[in-house]
């Protein structure tokens, strides 16, 4: 029995708690936030337990198991082709009813199920009680309170599902439709004697009524005869209620899940309802909602820039004061000026242009999402996302564009629609990341001051849009509507926003400074060895005579392909010691011009092939550079005339 | 254009205002959404390339909770024609006002 492998996945509907609960499992790190559709692919981790290693498998949140949307479809999947040895339904205590209704769904799948009551916290403030007991007796199945983000009860769970693998328990009880439903249900599982498939023959029956098209193939194949059948039957129940068979079965789900709901919570008055509610109708306010965007995202970009601008100038101090230490040590030789003026320097830039900005700006980033407001903004923006051809919620991988592309690209799974995926992932590649914002403020609002940095993201908000809007004239077609969850404002989790942005970080050091080292080194090598001039030079025509800028510029932004803060601190090493002062003003803001649009880095690229394939992907790369370089150079041209 | 029915009670949610709640009877078909289009080849692509699409988003709107017989409160709309906030079953839904033009409902 010892060292036995098993397979617990977490499943429930979006924004309970699923990944909460998996990184507290695994200790791993899945992204967290107050909104709903953050985990868009299938997450999978061990952990060992008792002598048992547990595979822990974190699903997409999903509202239901038909085959609505793409996640729906792969989570039903998992759960039938893998059988799980158990599987956890995270459900939200306080809305109970509709969570429940994804468990009745689940149940119908017939695998041995754990249920995890969680955020019983938020629960208890919005005044419901569950009781817990009468909950496991309605439904036949464990339950098991919990509060995630306190790590409360989390042990208690899993050894719950543990005991009920190891009891072998029989599959969880049934929903009971109506008289004549049961009935049809009944005809059709007659039928379905001698068919064998991954679900349950019940499921089956149950899912070919409700026109499910995914069922209805598979058993198209195997027994046609099976699929009119149930399409007469459906038809009956049509008939008989005069509303379409699938809509009969999900309200009388509902309707189950509503009488075990109102039977399991007692409302008392909730404690402190009406801060959050009035926040929210402020947030969302037709006038104040609007203020409140524009406002917080302004003092969002003052304050990071003068941190970063701070910090930065503060750290660069320090740091410089070491190199008569490193002089003394290495000696102004060969090997000490190339150690000096390439890994050092570039180490310094990394430091003191990188560090300064990102730290606040995932601090917000992280707070803000976890808060809930995301969910706002995309109720707020519904309209105007509307005009490039989608819907308010292709706004929030907009959002998480300013964090990292590649996440944001992939975010776009929660959009309906692969035209909408794709025109929001191609928006989502304009949007300035944290690197190019490194830039923005590094450069020109370090040099030039913070409201040309501010002009030149209203330049790019003006890009986007036009850009947007012309994109949605190549792939036409009408924006599906928006249907979101706004999730209750919290408190956010502390906790979770210092993991978040640490880990964040530390991915950065990880990556981007070695990265950043051996590319100083590299080209200051090449600078020494006189090699730089040659390759420039090749690229002369385009950075010097088209965008005017100094010819080392383009060695640097090729670099930036790989992450594109290192353009800059690449720059900055190559430039020293007069550094990045020693460009002009039309030089510094068409660079970074340039940079914010001209490619994105190597890893949104590799995001964009995953899913939309190399022809898209390479398209949207060409383009950009394409029209990146047209526009630098259009702002050379207009710029000199002012400046 | 066929009104759509002739009880006076039974509207579309759009037509509610802030505050006010229903009960939803019928989720209507997306054809009816012609209305509101000016020119006649938009109509006819939307036509096209609605139908499978449509019926999609009328079960979403279901499995969200939007059963016949649910009761609906519209708590605000966005302005310029933007979407509209609506309470179902304790928790809150954002509905793109083309969404919400479909659902017919009896005003309380
Ligand atoms: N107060 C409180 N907050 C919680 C609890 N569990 C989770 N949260 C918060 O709920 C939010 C959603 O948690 P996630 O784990 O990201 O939700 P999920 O189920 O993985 O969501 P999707 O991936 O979008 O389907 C986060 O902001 C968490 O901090 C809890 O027990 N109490
Ligand atoms: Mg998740």
């Amino acid at each position: 029995m010892n060292k036995k492998k098993l397979l617990i996945a977490l499943a429930g509907n979006a924004n309970v708690g699923k990944s909460v609960i998996f990184n507290h499992l695994t200790g791993l790190h899945q992204h967290i936030g107050n909104w709903p559709g953050k985990t868009v692919e299938r997450a999978e981790g061990t952990l060992h337990f008792k002598g048992y290693t547990i595979d822990i498998v974190d699903l997409p949140g999903i509202y239901s198991l038909s085959t609505y949307s793409l996640e729906e479809l792969v989570s039903r999947k998992y759960i039938a082709v893998e059988r799980p040895d158990v599987v956890i339904n995270v459900i939200d205590a306080s809305v109970l009813e509709r969570n429940l209704f994804f468990t009745l769904q689940l149940m119908e799948l017939e695998t041995p199920m754990v249920i995890c009551l969680n955020q019983m916290d938020i629960a208890k403030s919005k005044g419901v009680q569950v009781d817990v007991k009468k909950l496991e007796q309605l439904l036949g199945i464990p339950v098991m309170p919990t509060v995630a983000v306190k790590g409360v009860g989390i042990a208690k769970l899993l050894e719950k599902a543990i005991e009920t693998i190891e009891k072998k328990q029989a599959k969880p009880p049934q929903v009971t439709y109506g008289e004549e439903v049961e009935e049809k249900i009944g005809k059709i599982v007659e039928k379905m004697k001698n068919v064998h498939l991954v679900y349950p023959a019940r499921y089956v029956g149950i899912k070919l009524l409700e026109g499910d098209e995914e069922i209805e193939r598979e058993i198209q194949r195997i027994n046609p005869q099976i699929v009119d059948a149930a399409k007469k039957l459906a038809g009956e129940i049509e008939c008989i209620h005069g509303h379409c068979c699938s809509t009969v079965m999900t309200s009388e789900r509902y309707e189950a899940a509503g009488c075990i709901a109102r039977a399991a919570q007692k409302l008392v008055s909730p404690i402190k309802p009406t801060k959050v509610e009035r926040l929210h109708n402020f947030t969302t306010h037709r006038v104040t909602g609007y203020l409140t965007l524009v406002f917080s995202l302004l003092l969002i970009f003052y304050s990071i820039f003068t941190f970063g601008d701070y910090t930065s100038g503060l750290l660069s101090d320090l740091l410089y004061a070491l190199e008569p230490f490193f002089a003394s040590v290495l000696g102004t030789g060969f090997v000490g000026q190339l150690l000096w003026g390439g890994a050092m320097e570039g180490l310094i830039a990394g430091i003191t242009i990188v560090l300064p900005y990102i730290i606040p700006f995932y601090l917000i980033l992280y707070f803000l999402e976890n808060s809930g407001y995301l969910s706002r903004i995309a109720f707020l923006m519904d309209n105007i996302m509307h005009k490039i051809g989608l819907h308010g919620k292709a706004f929030i991988p907009m959002m998480l564009g300013f964090g990292c592309n590649v996440p944001a690209c992939l975010g776009c799974r929660i959009m309906e629609t692969q035209r909408e995926r794709l025109l929001a992932a191609f928006v989502v590649t304009l949007v300035p990341c944290a690197a190019t914002t490194v830039i923005i403020l590094g450069l020109v609002g370090d040099y030039l001051g913070v409201h040309w940095a501010l002009a030149l993201y209203i330049v790019d908000f003006v890009i986007i849009f036009a850009l947007g809007r012309l994109a949605f004239k190549v792939v036409p077609g009408e924006p599906t509507a928006l249907i979101m969850e706004m999730h209750d404002y919290r408190w956010p989790h502390m906790k979770t926003i210092l993991k978040q942005t640490w880990f964040r970080v530390a991915e950065f050091i990880k990556i981007a400074f070695p990265l950043i080292i051996v590319g100083s080194l590299a080209l200051k090598l090449a600078d020494v060895l006189g090699w730089l001039e040659t390759i420039a030079s090749v690229l002369s025509p385009v950075t010097v005579t088209w965008l005017g800028l100094p010819a080392i510029t383009g060695i640097t932004l090729i670099f930036g392909v790989l992450r594109k803060e290192l353009s800059l601190v690449m720059l900055a090493a190559l430039l020293a010691p007069t550094g990045l002062a020693s460009m002009t003003p039309v030089q510094m803001i068409v660079f970074t011009l340039v940079a914010m649009l001209y490619i994105p880095c190597i890893a949104t690229i590799a995001a964009l092939f995953r899913d939309f394939g190399w022809k898209k992907s390479l398209f949207i790369t060409v383009f950009e550079i394409a029209f990146a370089i047209l526009v630098g150079g259009i702002a050379m041209r207009l710029l000199t005339l002012f400046m | 254009m066929e009104k759509p029915n002739s009880n006076k009670r039974e509207v579309p949610l759009t037509a509610l205002k802030a505050g006010e709640s229903g009960v939803v009877i019928i989720i209507r078909q997306g054809h009816i959404r012609r209305k509101h289009r000016r020119h006649g080849h938009i109509i006819h692509r939307s036509l096209v390339h609605g139908i499978t699409r449509d019926s999609g988003f009328e079960k979403r709107l279901v499995d969200m909770g939007l059963t016949p017989g649910t009761k609906v409160t519209v708590v605000k709309a966005a302005p310029f024609h933007g979407p509209f906030e609506v309470l179902v079953r304790g928790s809150r839904l954002a509905l793109g006002r083309g969404m919400a033009e479909r659902i017919l409902v009896e005003k309380e």
